[in-house]
């Protein structure tokens, strides 16, 4: 619940650390110390922890402490005299995202979120093709064939069996009758030991053989003939008979995670799981699941899209908004030093930040972050969800959630940093 | 602050106003009961001009995760900078899938105060309301979608009391904050995730033994008895089938005589007569319109040029992929709620469906003849982006202009419309009802779109041109809440909207048989799906404002 109070004990809890958004943790009060029930959730756990246990710096510049306002009047005069500058990580809350963007607007900077290749690899997709997707809540009642692609979603998303893919309960598809595909460089049938053996298939397939492999599932559903010597070490039989599965679903999910897919042109690998749904959808049903949000890039991309109409990877260099998915990306930016001064935001992890650069660098960050060189101006920030409340989207986009406070704390919220910047410009 | 509007000639259909030259009084944002005592401290000499109420548009897909699908699917139809707003130029400017900024300036230098976004998915409203007060000078609200979710279609099933379902119906408008109940293909959108790819109205579901009459029934009769004013608002089944007028009249007939507000009809208004079996049944269903006076009705008219499908309605965008220009289409299956299709759409006037939609739209404004029930809409984006307003606004009051485009469209489509022998031409004073007077009053908003005493200032000030679509395309002035915010088509003032909201009465018990289901199928915690008026006006940014219900019951 949005809240600007601090949690009272035990009331229930946003986590902000993954693109499952659960919400259902618990936080206790007590002389030791503030504790969250992460409800088994390794990464939760380590996160609050480590959010919850940290101390709270205080603002510096080139390393040496000095008042906030100094330091704010210091990061002001740096952003008045840069002429390119980038505003990127953008791991951050909703409001966030909208100081982050009037900001951007009043200093004619660039734009992109640290996990903008992931992002794209899925967004390219949608603006080429389009997609048909399915939601949370969705995949846990209603799917009864689910394929996961790839090996790093259960490590990425922690929960995802559980709240997802095999729960104790569900509408229309009982989970003791689903079946799962895991699709992916599987070493020796190590399977997440959440999902029930008997209902798991494996097809250890390389991460760069989807796309081919999702072209024969195709082809095998019109009906065309498959040669006998399989495709990527995957027997014939065992294709046909995977393709036989997915006719026969009555709602069959593809899961993946855009982020494990790192590769040259991995966005058409993309497009052909997407292919796959959208054929199926002819005869049956099924959906799409890519899992996203960790670090906040699905809320920086809603944000930046319904108020500037394009999504990230956008610029104010010329005036409005320009949409420059090839060339603004980050890393590019700061490589060819297309850019005289970066902005990075990364309120949620100590290990999300900046890269490594020549180009001066004000970090908006998580109090624990460790840069991997020297910056300019480092302002520590609240972590929305602790420090603040705030609004937070999960994977699916239909979403945003809201992120209460749990605790009382010196660290500002991003947004009224970036407002207190603007009034100095 | 004392302003005074004086000379202008007021269209107030709420008051019974017509061109009458009277003078007005503006303080604290709102209109003054006759002249004060003491001397104004500005004075607009607005002689020979025309004077409204801000306008209002209750059917606009304006905010939500299918609008920035849209706008994120389609970068192309972005057209640069536009600079109008006062702070600088924070967005560009497409008429189909504007940015939530353009948006507000957009409508506001049309002389738009107050918008209305009719599908808010209720796990989708926090982001509707977050882009809805993204958009700037205008107050907005919603309308809740019910009728595809499960929770609704499982109460309903195991027989639940109208009682209950009344309760479910005013808990989600309290949890949404939003102002009306919309209905969406009822039972349609659910059915296409069982692999249905059609329901009539009197077809049985394929999972629960329910109609979509039995919904529409049930869902119109909760809205009535829990004494909200807006009625059920209706996207009745077999959108953009030809013959789909049966199940509109079936849809009419469904809601049992309980006020029911049936949206974009043009939609749903073909027959199958002709070569091509797709005809206009406009006739048959302004006959039906005309005759039962429980039922309201917008448009939702065409344009020729391009736009954007989006639409809850799954089942139909999906059977309509194959339309898609540009080439590309996205679905979306939602939470056990609902769903979203988004398909990008030319309309051509000289393809002959296209031709014909343009022209039932346009029958069916002039053949239903009372203003006070059928509103002036495009379905913005579906039909045509609502920055064609002035455009039909035209249309709709000069025959001569009509009737010259209708020249130019597929001449076997104008053959086949009725539209050469309609000589009506709309009044301003008509014009006036459909954009203001009704739609306030269908809404329960009894604070604007009028200019009687007490009223809200939102008023927009028009030169009267020898086009309509010059008057109505750039007004003199704009006013929101007394201040002046768009002059000469400029914006020159920004500040931010409230959300419009209805409250009905209900019985907390209900919520242990929500929270058991949001605990045993949902993704997320029923504390969490509840939007709170602290977390509207502090993270959000648009603070509720609450309008009044009849007393629970009084239906």
């Amino acid at each position: 619940m949005w809240s600007s109070e601090a949690k009272s004990a035990n009331s229930v809890l946003t986590c902000p650390f993954c693109g499952l958004g659960c919400d259902d943790l618990s936080v206790e009060l007590s002389e030791q110390g503030t504790k969250v029930d992460a409800r088994g959730c390794g990464l939760a756990a380590r996160s609050f922890s480590e959010a919850l246990g940290g101390t709270f710096p205080s603002a510096a510049i080139r390393g040496q402490p000095a008042p906030l306002e100094q330091v704010l009047d210091h990061s002001a005069a740096l952003l008045r005299g840069a002429s390119a500058p980038l505003f990127a990580g953008l791991a951050t809350d909703v409001n966030g995202m909208r100081a982050t963007l009037e900001l951007a607007e009043r200093c004619s900077a660039t734009l992109d979120h640290l996990n903008g290749d992931a992002l794209f690899r899925n967004l390219l997709v949608l603006q080429e093709h389009g997609w048909l997707t399915g939601t949370f809540a969705e995949v846990r009642n209603r799917a009864d064939l689910i394929l996961v692609v790839g090996t790093e979603c259960f490590e990425r998303f922690p929960r995802l069996p559980e709240r997802l893919l095999y729960p104790s309960d569900a509408l229309f598809s009982p989970p003791r009758e689903r079946h799962f595909v895991l699709i992916g460089p599987w070493a020796d049938q190590q399977t997440p030991v959440e999902l029930p053996k008997s209902q798991t298939t494996v097809l250890p397939v390389d991460l760069k053989d989807l796309a081919g492999l999702m072209g024969i599932l195709r082809g095998l559903l019109a009906k065309r003939p498959l040669q006998a010597g399989g495709f990527a070490g995957i027997a014939t039989d065992r294709l046909a008979d995977l393709a036989e599965r997915l006719r026969r679903a009555r709602y069959s999910v593809l899961v993946w995670s855009a982020a494990e897919l790192d590769f040259p042109h991995a966005e058409l690998t993309v497009r052909a799981l997407v292919e796959l749904v959208r054929d199926l959808n002819e005869e049956t049903r099924a959906a799409a699941l890519p899992l996203a949000g960790s670090l906040g890039d699905v809320t920086a991309n809603q944000v930046c899209i319904w108020q500037t109409g394009y999504p990230l990877r956008t610029g104010f260099q010329q005036g409005g908004p320009r949409y420059q998915p090839a060339l603004y990306r980050h890393q590019d930016l700061l490589s060819r030093e297309e850019t005289d001064l970066l902005l990075w935001i990364s309120a949620l992890s100590p290990a999300a930040g900046p890269p490594r650069t020549r180009v001066p660098t004000i970090l908006l960050g998580h109090p624990g972050t460790a840069p991997a060189g020297p910056v300019e101006v480092f302002i520590p920030v609240g972590l929305p969800g602790i420090d603040h409340p705030g609004h937070w989207y999960r994977s699916d986009a239909v979403c945003p959630l809201p992120l209460g406070k749990v605790r009382d704390s010196t660290l500002l919220p991003v947004a009224e940093v970036l407002h207190l910047l603007e009034k100095r410009l | 602050m004392l302003t005074k509007l004086t000379g202008g000639r007021l269209y107030d259909p709420a008051n019974g106003v017509d061109g009458e030259v009277r003078d007005i009084y503006i303080r604290d944002g709102h209109i003054l009961d006759g002249p004060p005592a003491e001397s104004p401290d500005r004075t607009y000499d607005l002689t020979g001009k025309l004077v409204m109420a801000g306008a209002i548009d209750l059917h606009t897909h304006i905010g939500g995760g299918k609008v920035n699908i849209a706008r994120a699917m389609l970068p192309e139809l972005q057209g640069g900078k536009e600079a109008a707003s006062p702070s600088g130029e924070r967005y560009s400017f497409s008429p189909a899938t504007p940015s939530s900024l353009a948006t507000g300036y957009r409508y506001a230098q049309m002389g738009y105060t107050s918008c209305f976004e009719p599908a808010v998915l209720p796990v989708n409203a926090r982001q509707a309301h977050m882009e809805m007060a993204d958009a700037p000078l205008l107050d907005t609200g919603g309308y809740a979608m019910l009728g595809n979710d499960d929770l609704l279609l499982q109460l309903m099933s195991e027989g639940a009391t109208q009682e209950e379902i009344n309760d479910y119906v005013a808990w989600t408008l309290h949890a949404t904050q939003c102002i009306g109940i919309k209905v969406v293909n009822p039972g349609g959108i659910n059915a296409f995730k069982f692999n249905t790819r059609k329901l009539d109205v009197d077809e049985r579901h394929p999972h629960y033994p329910l109609t979509p009459r039995d919904i529409v029934r049930t869902l119109s009769r909760a809205v009535a008895e829990l004494g909200m004013p807006h009625p059920l608002h209706v996207h009745a089944s077999n959108l953009g089938v030809p013959g789909n007028q049966t199940s509109t009249l079936a849809t009419m007939e469904a809601a049992e005589g309980f006020p029911v507000h049936l949206t974009h009809i043009q939609f749903h208004s073909y027959g199958t007569e002709g070569d091509r079996h797709f005809s206009s049944a406009a006739a048959e269903i302004a006959d039906a319109v005309n005759r039962q006076k429980n039922v309201t009705i917008d448009v939702g008219q065409i344009m020729f040029g391009q736009t954007v499908t989006i639409s809850g309605d799954t089942m139909r965008q999906h059977a309509n992929r194959r339309f898609a220009h540009p080439r590309k289409w996205t679905c979306m299956d939602i939470e056990c709620e609902a769903g979203c299709g988004v398909v990008p759409f030319r309309y051509r006037d000289k393809n002959f469906v296209n031709a014909l939609q343009w022209a039932i739209g346009l029958e069916l404004f002039l053949m239903i003849d009372d203003p006070w029930r059928v509103f002036l809409t495009t379905d913005h984006p579906n039909g045509a982006p609502f920055t064609s307003y002035p455009h039909l606004i035209r249309l709709l009051t000069d025959k001569g202009f009509r009737n010259d485009q209708l020249a130019r469209i597929h001449p076997d489509a104008a053959a086949m419309s009725r539209l050469t022998g309609l000589d009506r031409e709309y009044s301003l004073y008509e014009i006036a009802i459909m954009t203001r007077a009704a739609p306030a009053r269908i809404l329960g908003l009894t604070d604007r779109g009028h200019l009687g005493p007490g009223a809200l200032a939102d008023i927009t000030v028009y030169h009267e041109r020898p086009d309509a679509e010059q008057t109505f395309g750039s007004p003199m002035l704009v006013f929101k809440r007394g201040e002046v915010v768009v002059e000469e088509g400029q914006v020159s003032r920004t500040f931010s909207g409230a959300t419009q909201v209805v409250r009905p009465d209900y019985d907390r018990g209900i919520e242990r048989r929500i929270g058991d289901w949001f605990d045993r199928y949902h993704s997320v915690r029923m504390g969490n799906f509840r939007i709170s008026d602290q977390e509207m006006a502090e993270g959000i940014g648009s603070p509720v404002q609450v309008h009044p219900c009849r007393p629970r019951g009084s239906a």
